[in-house]
């Protein structure tokens, strides 16, 4: 691919890279000049920089109408973090290890209470200190569920179902989950032995580098429609949770990166780098690898499913608040791949849409999202640092028309974790929040460092441009208090 | 410097040279192993058999990294130091074979780092050069 960068502004939120070279549809990229100007200055190698990634994303088969990336973008390894890619097979369209990611099926959970922040003053250290004794987190934890062979077959068929019925959780939780926790294509018999051993003991912990369990108070409300439907009020407590599928993600991620690179050889794909390795999405080894991914992905929704569970019972041992107190607003995904129905140029079709560090988004309307929040949008759950804020917002049905229904998932690093290790020193960073009033509790050294605040964009900025763009409306703001890392 | 980390804005680069192809893999082993624990803090206790194999020595890395990162959970161990005792083209593919040594994890004396998730074909350059081998990718953290 040419270096040099022949960008067109669409408007003030949105450029276009039109398709040069091997590229079948244009890369899109919705950012302001700011935001651009950032992007490119930050980038720390000309080789993995997002906007290659993205044009590359544009070369492979049966890619419809542009590869795209949302304002928090940034290089990710194939494909950019922040993108998005749909696929039809009926024009050859392929599946792809790296639209997915390793921790496949990573997301956010959001949890609302019946608590306001006056019900935790003076409570917040002893609520941190109960968090951080009862989740497990950091490399090395293992979770208090020890599971049979034949129970890590029961996980990958029945995902966050499953974690219900062994008791954590309760059955209403499911119908605020993508796809109600459970994904029907899974097939156990095509995840290995390994995989499968990797996570007998990590069911229910939480990760390590940007993963997190925070305590957040309500500090804005946008919408007042939306916030209702959502059950939100001004200064009530929330919880977020943010993991993924853990090992047997992980391996499933390893397995298949060279038994794609065979089909791609098989197939005469020609991929532009060596991590776009794909197959048809009919072909045996695109189906194969596709119930992989949806076993993993039940894996990471049985895995929030505990945590979920824990946070209770966190919240239970530390202030006796109930368990009922304590209920699932939404869960979003934004490392998948899902077969999605989609309006292209007046025609219906059905698509394989993954999304690479993006939360799908839906607008109003659509037979997917919870009666409950079907008349406002789906709820979209955005991250930002241990020391700013958090975003609620809902999906509109310009995203719909756009972005196939998608949007950003969190703030987007700007500087390199070995940067941030340099830069910011985990002792000053837990006092500078200190001073702010968020409480940080972290198992691994560089966890702090390498997540502190600075290291990313700016939330509010990167929150602006895709509600500027209309991709998403502002619901809530969410303000963190406690933050329980890796 | 037998290996060197690369920025990258997400996630890692792993950089390992050699004069030889061993020594390269066994170095970025070490790189891996020193990102995850500060390897101090870990006795070379216990030896695990770890083997990898792929395509072409740039997969092979790649193997071989994340069958260290497997051995880490299989075993519920951290490891100190990798010791490379096989390397062979058999047909059409490398296979490679070695020692891991370390002890069980206890969080209350090994110096935890960070998880990585995986070794990636991101970034991905197997190289030989005047002075050896150079072998890098990205690793998922």
């Amino acid at each position: 691919m040419s270096t040099a960068l022949n960008l067109r502004k669409i408007h003030d939120y949105l450029f276009e890279i039109p398709p040069h070279g091997k590229m079948r549809v244009p890369a899109r990229l919705y950012l302001d000049e700011r935001s651009l100007r950032e992007l490119l200055e930050n980038q720390s190698s000309e080789e993995w920089n997002a906007i290659r990634q993205l044009e590359n994303v544009a070369c492979l088969p049966g890619i419809v109408k542009a590869a795209l990336a949302m304002a928090d973008v940034h290089p990710g390894y194939g494909f950019p973090i922040g993108g998005v890619a749909a696929f039809d097979p009926k024009a050859g369209g392929v599946i792809s290890v790296a639209g997915v990611g390793f921790d496949i099926n990573c997301g956010v959970r959001c949890l609302r209470t019946h608590l306001t922040r006056s019900d935790l003053a003076g409570k917040e250290e002893k609520l941190a200190d109960t968090m951080y004794e009862v989740i497990p987190a950091g490399l090395g934890s293992t979770g208090e569920l020890k599971l049979s062979p034949k129970e890590i077959d029961r996980v990958l068929r029945e995902g966050a179902r499953y974690a219900v019925r062994l008791g954590y959780g309760r059955e209403e939780d499911l119908e605020y989950i993508e796809e109600h926790g459970q994904l029907s294509d899974a097939d156990p018999s095509v995840v290995s032995h390994t995989a499968k051993q990797r996570q007998m003991a990590q069911v229910g912990t939480l990760g390590s580098g940007n993963h997190y369990v925070e305590v957040q108070v309500v500090d804005q409300i946008y919408n007042a429609r939306a916030a209702e439907a959502f059950g939100l009020e001004l200064g009530q407590i929330v919880i977020m949770l943010h993991t993924g599928s853990r090992a047997l993600g992980h391996q499933i991620g390893t397995d298949y990166l060279p038994f794609l690179e065979k089909a791609t050889r098989k197939y005469g794909i020609e991929v532009p780098d060596r991590e776009l390795v794909c197959a048809p999405i009919e072909s045996p080894e695109g189906q194969q690898y596709f119930r992989a991914v949806m076993a993993g992905a039940n894996c990471a929704f049985a895995n929030r499913q505990v945590l979920t569970h824990l946070v209770r019972q966190a919240f239970w041992k530390a202030l006796r608040v109930p368990e009922t107190a304590i209920e699932t607003l939404y869960e979003v995904a934004h490392n998948t791949v899902k077969w999605e129905v989609h309006e292209v140029d007046g025609e219906r079709r059905r698509l394989l849409v993954h999304r690479k560090g993006s939360t799908r988004a839906f607008g109003p309307g659509r037979p997917e999202l919870p009666e409950r929040y079907r008349a406002v949008g789906q709820p979209v759950l955005v991250g930002g640092t241990m020391g700013t804020a958090s975003y609620i917002l809902v999906g509109t049905e310009q995203g719909m028309r756009e972005t196939f229904g998608t949007a950003l998932h969190g703030a987007g690093r700007a500087k390199s974790r070995r940067q941030a290790k340099r830069q910011y020193p985990a002792e000053r960073i837990v006092e500078q929040l200190r001073k702010q009033g968020i409480i940080v509790r972290a198992h691994g050294k560089a966890s702090i460092s390498e997540e502190a605040p600075g290291a990313y964009k700016d939330v509010e900025h990167v929150v602006d441009v895709m509600c500027n763009a209309g991709i998403v409306a502002r619901v809530a703001r969410l303000r963190p208090i406690i933050c329980l890392k890796g | 410097m037998p290996y060197e980390y690369l920025d990258h804005e997400a996630d890692i680069g792993l950089e390992a040279t050699g004069t030889r192809l061993e020594e390269a893999l066994r170095d970025g082993v070490q790189g891996l192993l020193a990102l995850l624990v500060d390897p101090e803090t870990v006795e070379p206790r216990e030896a695990v058999p770890v083997q990898a194999s792929g395509d072409d020595p740039g997969a092979l890395y790649v193997a071989l990294l994340n069958a260290v990162l497997a051995a880490v959970d299989l075993h519920g161990m951290f490891f100190r130091d990798f010791e490379l005792t096989r390397l062979e083209r058999v047909d059409d593919h490398w296979v490679v074979e070695g020692t891991l040594y370390g002890e069980p994890i206890d969080l209350e004396r090994h110096a935890v780092e960070i998880e990585v998730k995986a070794a990636t074909y991101g970034g991905l350059l197997a190289e030989q050069t005047d002075t050896g081998w150079r072998l890098r990718c990205v690793l998922d953290l």
